[in-house]
């Protein structure tokens, strides 16, 4: 590979026009900013750009033979498509380099309006495959910000199969959730991290315990910050960057000062042209590591770029940590008054009763007690195995005799392997005919497309929020989406007047709101792979135990990612009859028992029907019903982010 | 004649001091060079730049909050310090009294007086019988503020609710009397910034918050009292005249804030029930919706 300065793009983050001044004399060849509109860092009023000063600093940049490229990152509701489809005619009329978008109705928009600015794929889209990347060609992306639990061995082989351009980040605060992926936030404050609104909840304190008897594990815990990754740093690895083909090396730190930004640029700038200068001759400047080593906010780590890097990549004693956003809080419980708006529903129980479920037994027990749809496959939890393909068919001769359908799950994060995977076991399902099969992300989308004519539907990992995310993913085949879970009421009663899709809403269980690559139980636990550890991480129940006193079930899936769960269960059982509407109203039941899921959809069962025909059921039957499913719950309820009015 | 003026700032938040002393100084057609340096946040950052700005020979260092004003002090010694918006600049040892300082630091304080800010709430609430007031047990400047609320006649009772560390604020329902009709946090750091956790808790009951920091207004918190900080810049500019001019800095005295900022949430108060009052709304610098 040849190398010249158009090889690499030193892009640095700006949030006012001093530091844009300063990264530009640093050095930087494109820089990154957002307007004051839907965009994420919103959580100061005095950083970013009005319509004025981006115009000011689109010329500026220009000026100087560098290219600007703004952020339209954030998830956009129902009520805010017009105001982005305006702000979109006047990026369109600024002309920045690009937009970095992360929610698909930009790309729907984008066509609508004509626009002629090139778009990127933030990485809050969670770009991690081919496949993914493919679709995203197709719907005018030209640049994908990758996930960060690529590895450079992977960024290198997703270049050369699709050519597509890679923007990786190089240096900076990281988050250990994937991107795009964490709801934490979002549920508990109401506060979006995909809205720019993130509180941090990862930089808490927590204990590792055994969920079910509270012994704290660890002997030699290495500090209460288990979740706090370091900040990310490449500059002793360039060359490996360079020649992984990722063609943009993105700095992080939209709030950073033009001091920062100066620094880490005018660094990466002397070692980047020193090797294209000379990459043979090449060695990094120890002064200037030391100089970016002594000024770091956090201490550094390779995280997903090298290898896998378990303990090192975390801070444990939050001595480095320069601020914190939010201290844990206890979930909201089930209020005694709720916030119920009149539905706008006219055909009663028309909604799916639908349970996902994490084996043969719980499935016939769903089946028995009321379910329509059956979710199985996809993410297999500790200690449960994954779902075989003669359990499957099985799965579906149950169901049939029930008159269920069965639905099939594919993983939420489907990296390389996970990918091959699926194109043998999609044609397999085409075989076996369940009702239709779930996926998680663009790249599972495409390849259920390709490899099954099976009826597709999206999972809420899509993050749709919007009436124009649907219409796209229409456009792409889908039979059915599943709502945002940081959507409120209001939000999802406007999203479904417009929705030209069936909708899902997640009413029940134990919510996601982290799904990690980094394992905690083996960090933390000191675990390297052998074999005597996976009876550890198959038999033990582990929790993350909070400053408020609350436990976060942590479980562990087949390929050993990690998923962190709310302390109590979803419960929007008081709130049922406002969402009959809706196609589908799905349980969460695969971390529950048999006996567990047969209550919870023999419960819901009812209330649907109670609901459906309300001459035959009281108040009082309700109110029954509710707290018999507090009784058989393992877990305290809670109404989630329906406690707000209107997710920010 | 180009003077050569330091900038030590602890946080983009005090952005609006740095504007207001340099635009006070073009306004006295004061041409200055500026050396600026901004520690993001990091106070342990602060001595190695303070010292920067004393290698670079400045003549004179504008420093933003009491941390960077110390360090300028320490650091770069026998240099004058126009400093703001401290809140206790005798308390925390950078001067010896507020009308002759004496040593080589002046500048404004960004304390707004208490029985300013009682008067705001009475105004923002005239039916509110029972304040609870939520402060770090360890915050100088928290405590400080506490003690001029408790030296007053109040207009209703007073609850005073301090907390140990900011991990406490997990548990904050345990500490929250249940008579109180709203919340008062006084300036202090580990409450303005886990001000998102605070705001959760005193929503699910329903519970008024009025802040003495502007982003928390914008968090969540139903309104604020706080100074100016464009406005304390423009009399720093003030006094670093007198310095240019010849003034020995020692006698030049600390001035207080005056005038202060209402800033507003009325997406807070219409989930609160609350009706902002019309005088307020039509005096607030800011109204969040």
């Amino acid at each position: 590979m040849i190398l010249n300065r158009q090889s690499v793009e030193l892009l640095a983050p700006v949030g006012s026009q001093e530091v844009l001044v300063a990264a530009v004399e640093a050095g930087a060849d494109a820089v990154y900013l957002g307007g004051k509109r839907f965009n994420m860092r919103l959580h100061r009023s005095d950083a970013n750009f009005d319509d004025a000063g981006l115009a000011k600093a689109i010329a500026y940049a220009h000026a100087h033979n560098v290219r600007l490229y703004i952020t339209v990152n954030n998830l956009i509701s129902e009520s805010e498509l017009p105001l982005l489809k305006e702000y979109l005619q006047l990026l369109n009329e600024l002309q920045p380099d690009a937009l970095i978008v992360q929610d698909l109705s930009v790309l729907a928009l984008a066509k609508e309006i004509g626009l002629t600015v090139p778009l990127h794929a933030s990485v809050m889209m969670n770009t991690h495959n081919e496949h993914a990347v493919r679709t995203l060609q197709e719907q005018g992306i030209t640049r994908v910000v990758t996930n960060r639990e690529m590895s450079l061995a992977q960024l290198a082989l997703l270049k050369e199969r699709t050519g597509i351009e890679i923007e990786y980040f190089i240096h900076g605060d990281m988050c250990i959730a994937h991107s795009g992926q964490c709801l934490h936030s979002g549920i508990i404050f109401g506060q979006s991290s995909n809205r720019g609104r993130c509180l941090k909840t990862c930089r808490w304190p927590y204990e590792l315990v055994d969920a079910k008897t509270g012994t704290v594990l660890g002997k030699e815990d290495p500090g209460p910050y288990k979740l706090a990754l370091k900040d990310m740093c490449m500059y002793r690895h360039l060359p490996e960057l360079i020649q992984s083909g990722v063609c943009s090396f993105k700095i992080e730190g939209r709030m950073r000062t033009a001091d920062f930004v100066k620094r880490i640029v005018s660094v990466y700038r002397r070692a980047v042209d020193r090797y294209l200068a000379d990459p043979t001759g090449y060695y990094y400047d120890p002064a200037d590591w030391k100089d970016l080593f002594e000024n770091r906010n956090r201490d550094f780590s390779t995280c997903y770029a090298i290898s896998a890097p378990g303990a090192e990549a975390i801070g444990y004693n939050g001595q480095r940590e320069p601020r914190f956003f939010s201290q844990a809080v206890r979930e909201p419980g089930l209020p005694t008054t709720l916030h119920t708006l009149p539905s706008t529903s006219t055909n009663k129980n028309r909604a799916n009763l639908a349970v996902r479920v994490s084996d043969l037994a719980s499935l016939t027990a769903a089946c028995q007690n009321g379910a329509n749809v059956v979710y199985i496959g996809g993410d297999s939890f500790k200690p449960h195995t994954p779902w075989s393909l003669k359990e499957i068919a099985a799965a579906i001769e149950t169901a049939s005799q029930h008159n269920a359908q069965v639905v099939v799950m594919t993983p939420r994060i489907t990296m390389e392997r996970e990918c091959s995977e699926l194109e043998p076991f999609l044609t397999q399902l085409t075989t076996l005919r369940p009702a239709g099969v779930m996926v998680s992300n663009l790249g599972a989308l495409r390849l259920a497309k390709q490899f099954t004519d099976l009826p597709i539907y999206t999972d809420y990992s899509f993050n749709v929020f919007n009436s124009a995310t649907i219409g796209l993913l229409s456009s792409l085949s889908v039979a059915q989406s599943t709502l945002s879970l940081e959507a409120t009421q209001e939000q999802i009663f406007a999203l479904a007047k417009n929705s030209t899709l069936p909708l899902e809403l997640i009413v029940h269980g134990p919510l996601e709101t982290m799904v990690m690559d980094h394992c905690v139980p083996s960090a933390v636990l000191g675990l390297s792979a052998t074999a005597g550890n996976d009876a550890i991480l198959n038999t033990t129940s582990f929790a993350l135990l909070d400053t408020a006193g609350q436990k976060h079930p942590l479980v562990i899936d087949q390929y050993g990612r990690n998923h962190i769960l709310l302390a109590k269960d979803l419960c929007l059982f008081p709130l049922l009859s406002n969402f009959t509407a809706l196609s589908s109203l799905r349980l969460e039941c695969q971390h529950y028992t048999v006996d567990t899921v047969a209550a919870v959809t023999a419960l819901y069962r009812q209330e649907l029907d109670g609901i459906a025909a309300p001459a035959a059921t009281t108040a009082e039957d309700s109110a029954q019903r509710l707290e018999q499913l507090r009784a058989v719950s393992p877990s305290e309820l809670g109404i989630g982010v329906m406690r707000y009015r209107t997710s920010r | 004649m180009l003077h050569r003026i330091g900038i030590l700032q602890l946080t983009q938040y005090l952005d609006e001091a740095v504007q207001g002393f340099k635009t006070g100084l073009s306004e006295k057609n004061i041409a200055a060079e500026f050396l600026y340096y901004n520690a993001d946040g990091n106070e342990q950052e602060l001595p190695a730049l303070a010292r920067k700005l004393k290698e670079a020979a400045v003549e004179m260092i504008f420093a933003c909050s009491t941390p960077a004003a110390l360090a300028a002090i320490q650091h770069a010694p026998q240099t004058p310090v126009i400093f703001t918006p401290v809140f206790d600049p005798v308390g925390t040892g950078l001067v010896n009294s507020l009308t002759q300082p004496g040593g080589w630091a002046t500048g404004a304080a960004g304390r707004v007086a208490a029985a300013e800010k009682i008067n705001f709430i009475r105004r923002l609430l005239p039916d509110a019988r029972s304040i609870g007031c939520l402060y770090h047990l360890h915050d100088a400047n928290a405590v400080l503020e506490v003690a001029g609320f408790r030296a007053l006649e109040l207009p209703f009772s007073w609850q005073e609710i301090p907390f140990e560390n900011p991990a406490a604020l997990s548990l904050l329902p345990d500490l929250l009397p249940e008579n109180i009709d709203a919340l008062f946090l006084p300036i202090g750091r580990a409450a303005e910034d886990n001000f998102a956790s605070i705001v959760y808790y005193t929503d699910s009951v329903n519970l008024p918050v009025i802040a003495s920091h502007p982003p928390n207004v914008a968090a969540g918190a139903l309104a604020a009292l706080t100074a100016n900080h464009f406005r304390l810049g423009i009399t720093c500019a003030e006094k670093a005249a007198a310095i240019l001019g010849g003034t020995p800095i020692g006698s030049i005295s600390i001035s207080q804030a005056e005038n202060p900022d209402i800033i507003l949430n009325r997406f807070s108060a219409t989930n609160l029930g609350i009706e902002l009052p019309a005088d307020l709304i039509k005096q607030a610098k800011e109204i969040i919706d």
